[in-house]
Parts: C-alpha cells; structure tokens; sequence
C-alpha cells in the first residue's frame, strides 16, 4: 500500500451566477499518493482548473467559496487540512511543498524580471540562504530542466525565450523548493505537438528523478496517455470515471470517457467524419443517457478506405487549378541601420510553389514560427509579397491595387486562430455576420441579409435567438462557428482556415471539424489548412505541405506524407503526435 | 547611441520649427519695437538708430537669418555682440578681420523695457519655475500612487469610490481657481495656523540675512499645481494596477509563497509604472512651462510671471526667449522619458 499524499474529501466549490450559487466543483473525492502521476482530464468548463486551484487555494474567495469538503495534506504521520489554514499558514505549502505550473508560460512569468531573480525569489523565500548561493542552485535547477547556456538564463528576461523555454523555467520555479506535489494546469497546451512531445518527457524524467507526484491536469486524453499512471474523468464538476490508464484506455466504463477516447482524429485509419460526445450520451435534463455505442463498431462504420481518397484526390486534381503560387518570397525587415534603411531581412516565406484545385482542402504543417500564417496572409495579400506570383482564376493578385483586390475579397476568407480575439466584442452575432454582406453589397437589402444570417446560423448548428448576442457570452467552440458562419457569408470559394481549431478542446475540435468537412461538401469551397497537428491535418486534407524555416520541406497526398515521410522534420512531426494507446 | 543622436536630432528640428513659428508671430503682430525701446522721448533720428540697432530696417528673410545666428551654438560674431559671447565663446573660423564663426552660447538678444540680457532674466527665474514644478509632481507621484494602489486593491469600496470621485474633481477644476481657493483658504483664513501666506517667492529678502531661501512659501502653489496630475496619476494608477493585478504572472507570484504586500508592491506595482511615468514625464514638461496662472496667483518669480509680465508690456525678446526655452525643455524631458521606460520595462529596447 503506498503511502498517500493528498485526500480530496467531498469538495464542493460554487460560483455566483445570476444571483445563484452555481456549483462548478459538485462533490468531488480523489486521492494522490507520493511519487504518483495522476491526470485530470475534462472539456473547458468542467470544473478541473477550479479544483487545481484550491489544492493550492488561489481561488479567489469571494467571488468563488468553498462550501464543503477537506484537502488532507499528510506528512510525517500529520495531516492538515489545507482548507483550514490561514493566510500565513498557507504560504508555507505554496511554492514550497506545493509547486505550480501554468497554463499559459507566454503570460505565466513577470515580464519586468529577470528569470534568475524570479527563481532566486521563490528559493529566498523558504529557505534561508544567501543570494550567491540561491544563484548557484537556480543554475543547477535550470541545467536539470535542460535549457541551454543555464549560467547566461538567469540574466535573460522572460520575452526573450521561446514559449517552450519559458514553460522550462516555469518547472524549474515548481520544483525549486523540493515540493511534495507540482500541479501542472495544462502544461502544453499553448505549446507545438514538437515541444510539447520535449517538456512531457522532461516532467516524467524529473519526476521519477526526484520521487514527486503530479496532478495533470489536461482536456486531451492522449496527453494523459504518454504521462500519467492514474486517470480521473472530470464532467460538468463531477468526477464520472477514474481507474489506470490502462483501464481506461482499453475498458472506458462511462460515456463521456468513451466520447472523448474517440474524438481524437485517429493516425492510423481514414475516417469521414469524426466521432463526438453526442455519438456516447446525451443529456435531458441534466441527467446522463448513455447510448451504448461501441468504438469499434462507430470508427469502422465511419472509415473510409485510402483507395477511395486516392480517387477522390485524383478527381479533383482533373481542373484547373483556382490557386497557383508561384516562386512567393515575403520577407521582414530585420536590423535598421541610422537612417532607417534595412540591412537584413527575416525571410517568413522564402520560394513557396504550389497549386490548389477546386474542392480541395491542403494542408500547412510545421512548428510555429515555420512562415505557415505567413504564407496563408501573403495569399490574401494582407502582407504583400516581396517577389513571386499568386495566380487565383488567372488573376495575379500581388501586384493587383487595393480597390480591385476588395472586390476579390468576397470570393476568399479566412477563419482565425483566436476565436476571441477576432470577433469585435461590440457588435452582436447578427451584426458580425451581416456586415461582410453589407460591405460586398449582397442579398439586395438588410432584411434579406438578416434573413440569410438566420440561415447561416442554422448551418454552424447555432441557434436563430443568438443574432442579438454579444461575443463574450459564447464558448470556444461557438465563437469559431461564429467565424465560419462569418466567412460562409459571402459565399466564398477558397477559405483559409488559420490553426482554426488549435485553441479549442479536442471534444470541441471534433465537432467543430465535422462541421467544416460538411459544409464543405455543401458549398463546394476550397481550403488551406493551417496547423501544427499533423493529426488534424491528416483528417481534414486530401493533400498535406509540410513547411519549415520558410520553404515546404516536403508536399504530398496526406497519406504518403504519414506514411512514408522522406524528411527528419516530417519524421519529427509525426513521432510528437500523442499516441492514445489500445488501437 | 545612435537612438539618442536621432532623438536629439529630431529635438533640433522641433526647436528650429518653435524659432521660425515664433518669429513669424511676433513679426505680425501690430507693435513697433523701436518705438516700444525709447518710450516717451522719440524723436526720428534715434528711432532711426534703434532701428538699425535691432536690424529693424533690414528686410524680414534677413533679420530671420540675423536671429537664427544670434541663437545657434555655432554661428558668426563681431564686435557689436555683448561681452559674455564675446569673452566665453570658441574660435573656429576666422572669415576676416571683424567675423569670426564660432562655438558660443546660444544668444537671446535684451530686453527691450529693461535693456538686460534675456538669458540672464530668464535664467534668474528658471530655477524658481523648476524647483516648484519638481515639488508638484514629487507631491503628486507619491501621493497619487499611494492612493492609485489603494484604490485597485480596496475595488469597489468606499475607499476605492471617494478616491476615483475626488481625482474626477481635481481633474476639472482649472488651476487658477483652485488656486485662488487654495490661497485664500490656507494662506489667509488659516493663516494664523499653518503659517503660510498668500504669495511669496522662494528667496525672501531680509534687511540682515540678504537673501534666504524660504521653502514654506512653496507649499501652497506646489499643492495646487500638483493637483490635476496627481488626480490623473491616481486614475493611471487604479487601472493599471487593476489590469496587472489580472495577469497570469500575478497568479504565479502568489503560488511561489509571497505575501499580498510582496505582491502587490514587487510584481504589479513595476509592471504598472509605465503609463503612469508616461503621465509623470508628460505633465514635468507642462509644470515646468504651465505654471503660469499659479504663479501669478501666488506671486512666485517663476518663468511663467517673466513672460506674463513681458507679454503686457510687449517685451517681445523675452518672450521669445521663454517660449524657446520652454519648448528646449518639453524636448528635453521627452528624450528622458523614453530612457525612463527602458529602464523600468526591459522589453523596450530604444531603438
């Protein structure tokens, strides 16, 4: 029996809404023993970061409060109850028998200090050494979480490391003080499948190394796979399944679990549509209606054969191209001399060639920082090229004036990464969606715009008494529909859909790319796709371009390109991709 | 470095644009200079001959020219200019035997009512002007950020409300009623009190002391000159800290063990400084050349009672020579700003 380290006893935590107390976390019991990885998987919303932190209690109370429950702390044949204690009392368990590890490594460390000083701090601060020496032990530290040139780190302000060298920093910070337990709140999720691949396997290592457990905490079950020994399902605040990750990989017991093992678009096997939580349960009432769906039977029922898309590609390739890139440089200026002139360019894009066919969805792959976005904004001409050709029906565009081009603008959109930053918070649902219309003079007057929002809402699966909504009462998900709906509006015939699904929740992404597979076989548009997963590329496209440093590394039917990928970097790709074990 | 050479070349530009911009107004404007010199007594001959003194026969592009090398720090001499260019100046050039190009101060011509030398007046009045201007944006910034930070961390209390509702009043009301208000409150009614008078300069002439410095007498005109920024720096303050206090490295600072004050006052406050340095920076340059209703009100022998005075009696040197130093000043400070928030936030890189 190994020894235990946290008992989370019946913990409820509510939040005010409309004046009720709604509970987020609804009676909740789980344990994690020393030396053990336990993952908590959930969708946004389901409760698990809210439960992270009151482990550490860093939820803000008021507006949250905690109404029921204890969290056990055992040591040394003591427990605490780390509910019970004060302010001061806490802070002893903060940072010292407790480390934490963000979400977000962009925004996580403060900007205005060094990563030395940000390290020496929170060593200073539980123990009681010199500076000189904190110093010594914050370059150990960063030597073990294996960033380079530790001596020079401690100097470096947070801005200017890589996003997956600051998540590196970050782990140093948590185990800075030998604690007992680190809380990684989904620590990879901002990051690239590649660099999230390095920092899972540097958690494992050190946490074998140093005998300390983990809370995991992740909306991707594969992630969970690759790391953790135990798994708990969290849904609507509730914790509906845990047991090994064996158990739950191979024999998923509940619904849920069973949905979001499925969602995940699959590496080895082509499917037409992906399978969601809708296809395991659904809910009336609140109350949980399993569906007694198999996944085996669901996945083979939605395969399709490579054969078959093999076809599929050869028949579109048979028309013309609508898109022809030819020889695309677009370049940044780097270094200024003292009159302002440049003396070096950053090159994004850097000789890009290649074409796309009527229907055809294509895929952008690559690290961030490969000149994908780049390259899909040097095609709509938000960023001019530096030399080459984009040819769209015949039609140069890069040398085309801005007045023509608006005209064009109707025919080719583009759905962002952000689904919250790229909806203006002050214009309604309706509004958002009808001005493009408006400004391309569509459907004759507003009635029949607004009657055509209407419509377009319909098909996102939104519903018609959200046209008088504001952005920010929507989710992830429905914000991105939002979008799509947006570019659907002016009936377009080549989209650009820009890492459109890389902020949201698997479950989410699943729902969210079934629905673009759908309209795309309803409008009969073509897309680029841009995005890092590999995985989801490989679902969506029927060919894949596989970027890096500015140039396409390698170009292909998406099955050629997973299944025999000539390059390292492809190679590379490839292997970061989690794996859910079983099938 | 080379930053800085660009900055300050810009600033040469701005203060050459200041000179023409100032020398084509007060060139359009309906008084005789010459006649304004001699007063009472003017006859045709000497007007003829203060005329020439003053270039005034001379067509307007040339006195431009005449001027723009009288201010230039390097520029043409000969034996009409006063002693102290003639005697602190460095010969670069000799054209012939009367002008010689040189390195010199930049010369302001005189006054015409009192026939000194401008940069003398004005250099007697400066420290006065800086001094009380430094003292109100001391008094403001401390105190402005104190309560910008109580307020952001007491949100939506009592606290929070009176201090946003008071800075709204302080930020409407204009500095020369406040400072009437000011004057007559503490400086007569309290008087007996707080022992401050109504007007006074910072050197008070006693008949055995001489000259002494009385700082007492800044108190008032600093308060009331520090009013509006420090309502500003107190709403800066609010939000800024308000918007920091949100951030996700605010959250880890708390999970590393500190305590709130540590927080509060190590993590957010740094972070929160720039808008407010940007409003501190600002409002120096205006204090500096804005003061001038407080220090008419107060009687305070600053820059901003040399010019009004001059303005009055249409003593067009010393005005010109106010504006110009004040917009060197405005210059200036900008220049410091932009190395102030280098230094408080290490992603500006000054470039």
């Amino acid at each position: 029996m190994p020894d235990k380290l946290i008992d989370v006893e019946h913990l409820t935590i509510s939040f005010p809404h409309d004046d009720e107390r709604v509970p987020v976390v609804n009676d909740i019991s789980f344990h994690i023993d020393k030396g053990e990885v336990v993952g908590l998987v959930g969708e946004s919303g389901s409760g698990k970061s809210v439960t992270s932190l009151s482990l550490m209690r860093l939820l803000p109370v008021p507006p949250a409060s905690i109404d029921a429950g204890k969290i056990l702390f055992y040591e040394n044949a003591k427990e605490t109850n780390l509910l019970e204690l004060g302010e001061e009392g806490i802070r002893h368990y903060r940072g010292n028998k407790l480390g934490m590890i963000f979400q977000e490594p962009m925004s996580s460390l403060n900007p205005v200090f060094t990563c030395g000083d940000q390290l020496v701090e929170a060593i200073r601060l539980h123990q009681h050494i010199s500076h000189p020496e904190a110093e010594k032990q914050v370059v150990e530290l960063f030597r073990r979480v294996q960033l380079p040139t530790p001596e020079k780190m401690l100097q470096r302000y947070p801005h200017q490391l890589s996003g997956g060298q600051k998540q590196r920093v970050m782990i140093a910070m948590a185990i800075c003080c030998h604690p007992q337990l680190v809380i990684a709140d989904e620590p990879t999720t901002a990051l690239d499948v590649t660099v999230q691949k390095a920092i899972l396997k540097l958690l494992k290592d050190l946490q074998q190394q140093l005998h300390i457990s983990v809370l995991f905490i992740t909306h991707d079950l594969g992630v969970v796979a690759e790391i953790a020994d135990r798994v708990m399902v969290m849904y609507r605040g509730k914790i509906v399944e845990q047991g090994t990750v064996q158990q739950i990989f191979k024999a998923p017991q509940h619904p849920y679990t069973k949905g979001l093992l499925a969602c995940r678009p699959p590496l080895d096997r082509q499917l037409k549509k992906l399978p969601v939580i809708a296809d395991f349960m659904e809910e009336k009432n609140g109350v949980i209606v399993e569906k007694n769906t198999d996944i085996e039977e669901l996945l083979s029922q939605l395969e399709i054969t490579s054969l078959q898309k093999e076809i599929n590609l050869k028949t579109l390739q048979e028309k013309r191209p609508i898109l022809l890139v030819k020889d695309l440089v677009t370049r940044f200026p780097g270094k200024t001399n003292f009159w302002g002139r440049t003396e070096s360019w950053t090159y994004a894009v850097n000789k890009v060639n290649f074409e796309l066919y009527p229907g055809e969805t294509l895929g952008l792959v690559g690290e961030s920082g490969c000149g994908k976005t780049t390259l899909g904004r040097t095609i709509l001409q938000l960023v001019r090229p530096a030399s080459g050709e984009v040819i769209y029906r015949g039609q140069e565009l890069s040398k085309m004036p801005e007045e023509e081009l608006r005209k064009l603008r109707k025919k080719v959109q583009i759905i962002f990464q952000d689904p919250y930053s790229s909806l203006n918070p002050r214009m309604t649902v309706g509004q958002a969606i009808m001005e493009p219309m408006q400004v391309h003079g569509l459907y004759g007057n507003d009635k029949q715009r607004r009657q055509k929002t209407l419509e377009l809402l319909e098909t996102v699966t939104l519903k018609p008494e959200f046209f008088n909504r504001y952005p920010h009462e929507f989710s992830g998900g429905q914000r991105q529909r939002i979008g799509i709906a947006r570019a659907l509006a002016v009936e377009p015939d080549f989209i650009i859909c820009d890492e459109s699904v890389s902020a949201l929740d698997v479950s989410v992404q699943a729902q969210v790319l079934n629905l673009l597979l759908q309209l795309k076989d309803e409008f009969r548009f073509s897309c680029i796709f841009i995005s890092h997963d590999l995985s989801v590329v490989k679902f969506m496209c029927d060919r894949i371009i596989v970027m890096n440093k500015g140039q396409i590394e390698e170009s292909g039917p998406s099955d050629e390109i997973y299944y025999h990928p000539k390059t390292d970097y492809t190679k590379q790709l490839i292997a970061a991709i989690p794996k859910v074990g079983g099938w | 470095m080379h930053y800085l050479l660009r900055r300050l070349g810009y600033g040469v530009l701005v203060i050459f644009g200041v000179v023409i911009l100032v020398f084509t107004l007060f060139n359009v404007l309906p008084a005789d200079p010459a006649r304004l010199t001699l007063g009472q007594r003017s006859d045709v001959a000497s007007l003829q001959a203060v005329r020439h003194e003053l270039y005034l026969d001379k067509p307007l592009p040339v006195q431009f020219l005449l001027y723009v090398n009288d201010l230039s720090p390097i520029g043409i001499i000969d034996e009409g200019y006063p002693d102290q260019i003639l005697h602190s100046h460095v010969s670069l050039f000799k054209i012939n035997s009367q002008k010689t190009l040189v390195l010199k101060f930049p010369y302001l011509r005189r006054s015409y009512q009192t026939k000194k030398e401008v940069w003398s007046i004005l250099m007697e009045a400066l420290p006065n002007t800086i001094a009380l201007g430094i003292a109100a944006m001391i008094f403001a910034s401390i105190v402005g950020i104190l309560l910008g930070v109580l307020a952001a961390v007491k949100q939506n209390t009592w606290m929070d409300t009176s201090a946003v509702f008071s800075s709204v009043i302080g930020i409407s009301a204009p500095s020369f009623f406040s400072g009437i208000i000011i004057a007559y409150i503490f400086g007569f009614l309290l008087s007996h009190y707080t022992g401050l008078h109504m007007t006074g300069s910072m050197f008070s002439i006693s008949p055995f002391a001489g000259k002494q410095v009385d700082l007492k007498n800044m108190i008032l005109p600093a308060l009331t000159l520090g009013i509006r920024p420090l309502a500003i720096i107190v709403q800066l303050t609010r939000s800024s800290m308000l918007d920091v206090m949100s951030q996700d490295y605010i959250r880890t600072a708390y999970a590393k063990g500190l305590s709130k004050k540590a927080v509060l006052f190590k993590h957010a406050l740094k972070n929160a400084m720039n808008p407010v340095i940007t409003a501190i920076t600002g409002w120096l340059a205006d204090l500096i050349t804005g003061s001038f209703f407080v220090e008419y009100i107060f009687g305070w022998k600053g820059i901003g009672k040399v010019t009004v005075d001059a303005l009055e009696k249409f003593d067009f040197p010393v005005v010109m020579g106010s504006v110009l130093v004040i917009a060197s000043i405005f210059v200036f400070v900008n220049i410091f700003a932009d190395f102030l928030y280098a230094l408080f936030d290490p992603r500006i890189e000054l470039k």
